[in-house]
């Protein structure tokens, strides 16, 4: 036997004790630090690296801050990546209280996502309440002190600050960790500034009156057979007139494809007998169609949209417009065309009426979209058009400004933006590039400023232009 | 002797030229069931910068608590050296209409290279990949960019931005006190063009040339019988561009004279 069995290295009932004595002293000398464990979500098995993680547990626990008089590792500096914080930590833990309380939380866990359960882990964060920071565990040293009465009670664990990614992007409903960390995060990363409407804006338009006009296509025939939409010719207007053009609406009743109806875009002027109007392709046959023209008084030949035909429109609005003061007057009738963005795209005449002296106001109703809710931190928003999808950063209802990160692919102007989990939803009227909130990209500078000095009159294979 | 003024702002479009080739790299990420959850454009900067506004833009808030966030690409100019190779004489010069109309006349250019790094910082060796496999192939070695140069003369130069090396580094051994690093860098030279100064004419460019002969050498008395008149065509055609010219012969009898200052017969 080679040790005096008179002597022990450390009784049970002393280990027992010296731990209690650390985690009492951890316990009032320490911090309330947040354990917050990585889980695997994708790993490549052949560049052997995890390819993304999440964040979305986090356990209070005392740690004692061995680096008390500050941070170690580089401090702040400047690299040609920019700012870089290479601020590190050291903190002692219990090695009992993390096997006590965190441990059984992290076996209960997918065993896939968290691979080992009865230690602290490299990859881990630790949230640093004083500075409200996150750092990355390095490393875990766990045979320091060496052995006291045969036993190791503690775990240093040798940190730096985290490098983001954007990891922290939920993949749950659940919020990631807790408000106060998750409040850290909402300005970092990848992020994009999605501008919504809370109500719908009313289209505007602009009539134009003249006389000599088509006053209405009457459809004689519609045909048979049109899959698609055929070309409606109109007969041109004498010199000086405008010529009149319309198109045509088919619809399917019983499996036939047939023209519905034949809706006017410019009504003409200067008719002084009604014109032809012929019907071609669209793969049917046997349509015909023909008009009346007014040619003594004044009607409406044309509804312009102005600007960008308003917001938030989700079905056909009334269009409304000042009757004809002249007696008898005929009152115009219209139909407005609602694009996939949600916006008025074009205002179709079906009657050009007649008896106006002046040109009359044409009012088009508000989109029936109206925006409503509060995002929820963390929940994925979708666009209803573009079927881009993201994680909510911050929703500031006074501005009607929602900021995402974690996007996949690309929001457009007219997207209603719905909550998966708020169920809020609001009309998308424009973006802003994406960008980092630590002002570092570039991107769009250099990009508007090469627009200017560089001819990709064929292509640019690299940029938008 | 050389203090003639003058700033074409050539080596800063060069910069500017370079870095947007590479604005538009996206990466995508996964999840678990191979779908894509996150894609977006990798910011890029251009790395020299003043470390106070670096301090005050990136590090607004002193506690912030990541630190840096990934991936990102870095670019800047490395070197200028001139370049012998694409040496032209340096007596000639060409002519060139300005914005103004008016003509100016400008030495042929000095060729220079100028190298570049881009630099790519990624946490994730898939990151780098993605990103420098949309790099890479439009490289054979070089990609030709256009660029006017000097507005105002409006030369347009195809610079070709040739890709010298590839390097990249990936410390990934040694103890735990330091974390992966994974640097890519790309090392390139734009043949560029430095231009000097620029002499303007008060002078408009000649457009139209009329030689009236005569049948006499004194041209106190003599009339002129013949005129010549030619015109580049198309009119607005510049020195630059392909163009023909339309030729016009007429014959007097009138016994007149042109008179220059009042641009009419007499």
């Amino acid at each position: 036997m080679a040790l005096n069995p008179f002597f022990l290295h450390g009784s049970q009932a002393e280990q027992r004790l010296v731990q209690e004595l650390i985690n009492e002293q951890l316990r009032m000398y320490g911090i309330e630090i947040y354990y917050i464990p990585r889980k695997i979500v994708r790993r490549d098995s052949i560049l052997r690296e995890l390819q993304s993680s999440k964040f979305d547990d986090n356990f209070a626990l005392e740690a004692y801050i061995n680096t008390y008089e500050g941070h170690t590792g580089a401090g702040d500096i400047l690299t040609k990546f920019g700012m870089s914080l290479r601020d590190e930590l050291t903190v002692t833990i219990s090695k009992e209280r993390f096997e006590d309380f965190i441990s059984p939380f992290l076996e209960s866990m997918d065993q896939e996502e968290i691979n080992i359960t009865d230690r602290p882990r490299e990859g881990d964060i630790i949230y640093f309440p004083l500075g409200q920071r996150l750092f990355e565990v390095k490393f875990v040293e766990h045979e320091s002190p060496f052995y006291q009465l045969g036993k190791t009670y503690v775990y240093e664990l040798k940190c730096e600050l985290f490098e983001y990614e954007d990891e922290m992007g939920g993949w749950d409903n659940t919020n990631t960790t807790t408000e106060e960390i998750d409040s850290l995060l909402v300005n970092q990363g990848y992020i994009t500034n999605l501008y919504l409407y809370p109500t719908g804006i009313a289209a505007t338009a602009t009539a134009t009156i003249g006389s000599g006009y088509v006053q209405k296509i009457f459809l004689n025939n519609d045909g048979y057979g049109y899959t698609s939409t055929p070309v409606v010719s109109i007969s041109t207007s004498p010199s000086g007139g405008t010529n009149a053009t319309a198109v045509a609406i088919t619809t399917s009743i019983g499996g036939v494809d047939s023209i519905k109806e034949i809706l006017l875009i410019n009504a003409g002027s200067g008719y002084t007998e009604a014109p032809t109007i012929s019907i071609s392709g669209g793969g049917g046959t046997g349509a015909a169609a023909t008009c009346g023209i007014i040619t003594d008084k004044k009607g409406i030949t044309r509804i312009s949209v102005n600007g960008s035909g308003g917001v938030g429109y989700s079905t056909v609005p009334n269009v409304s417009i000042t009757l004809p003061p002249l007696s008898p007057q005929i009152s115009p009738q219209f139909k407005a065309v609602v694009s996939a963005a949600g916006t008025i795209s074009e205002i179709r005449i079906v009657d050009a009426g007649a008896g106006y002296l002046s040109t009359p106001t044409v009012t088009v109703a508000v989109g029936s979209t109206v925006g409503f809710g509060t995002f929820w931190l963390n929940e994925v928003v979708t666009g209803s058009i573009s079927g881009a999808t993201a994680r909510v950063k911050t929703w500031t209802e006074s501005t009607s400004i929602l900021k995402v990160g974690t996007t996949k692919g690309d929001f457009v102007p007219g997207d209603i933006i719905v909550g998966s989990s708020s169920y809020a939803r609001y009309s998308l009227s424009g973006i802003t590039s994406e960008r980092f909130e630590d002002k570092y990209e570039q991107n769009d500078v250099i990009e508007e400023a090469a627009d200017i000095i560089l001819d990709f009159s064929e292509a640019n294979p690299f940029g938008n232009y | 002797m050389l203090g003639t003024y003058y700033y074409h702002e050539i080596i800063r479009k060069t910069i500017i030229s370079f870095g947007t080739l590479f604005n538009q790299i996206y990466i995508k990420h996964k999840d678990g069931d191979g779908d894509v959850y996150s894609d977006f454009r990798v910011p890029l900067a251009y790395g020299p910068t003043q470390k106070f506004l670096a301090r005050l833009e990136q590090q607004a808030d002193l506690n912030k608590p990541v630190q840096i966030t990934l991936p990102r690409m870095s670019f800047e100019m490395t070197s200028i050296s001139y370049d012998s190779s694409r040496k032209t004489g340096v007596t000639q010069s060409f002519k060139s209409v300005g914005d103004d109309g008016k003509l100016k006349k400008v030495f042929m250019p000095v060729p220079y290279n100028i190298g570049f790094e881009l630099s790519i910082l990624s946490k994730l060796n898939d990151d780098a990949l993605q990103i420098v496999e949309q790099i890479l192939p439009y490289f054979q070695p070089s990609f030709n960019i256009t660029v006017n140069l000097v507005d105002s003369i409006g030369e347009k130069k195809d610079i070709p931005v040739v890709l010298d090396n590839i390097s990249f580094q990936d410390d990934y051994e040694g103890d735990f006190s330091t974390r992966r690093s994974l640097i890519y860098t790309l090392q390139f030279t734009a043949k560029t063009y430095l231009f000097g100064p620029i002499a303007e004419n008060t002078e408009g460019l000649i457009r139209k040339v009329i030689v009236d002969t005569y049948t006499d050498t004194n041209v106190a008395t003599a009339k002129r019988e013949m005129r010549y008149t030619a015109v580049p065509d198309p009119i607005d055609a510049g020195p630059s561009d392909d163009f023909g010219f339309s030729e016009e012969w007429e014959f007097f009898g009138d016994s007149k004279s042109y008179s220059p200052t009042q641009q009419s017969d007499i």
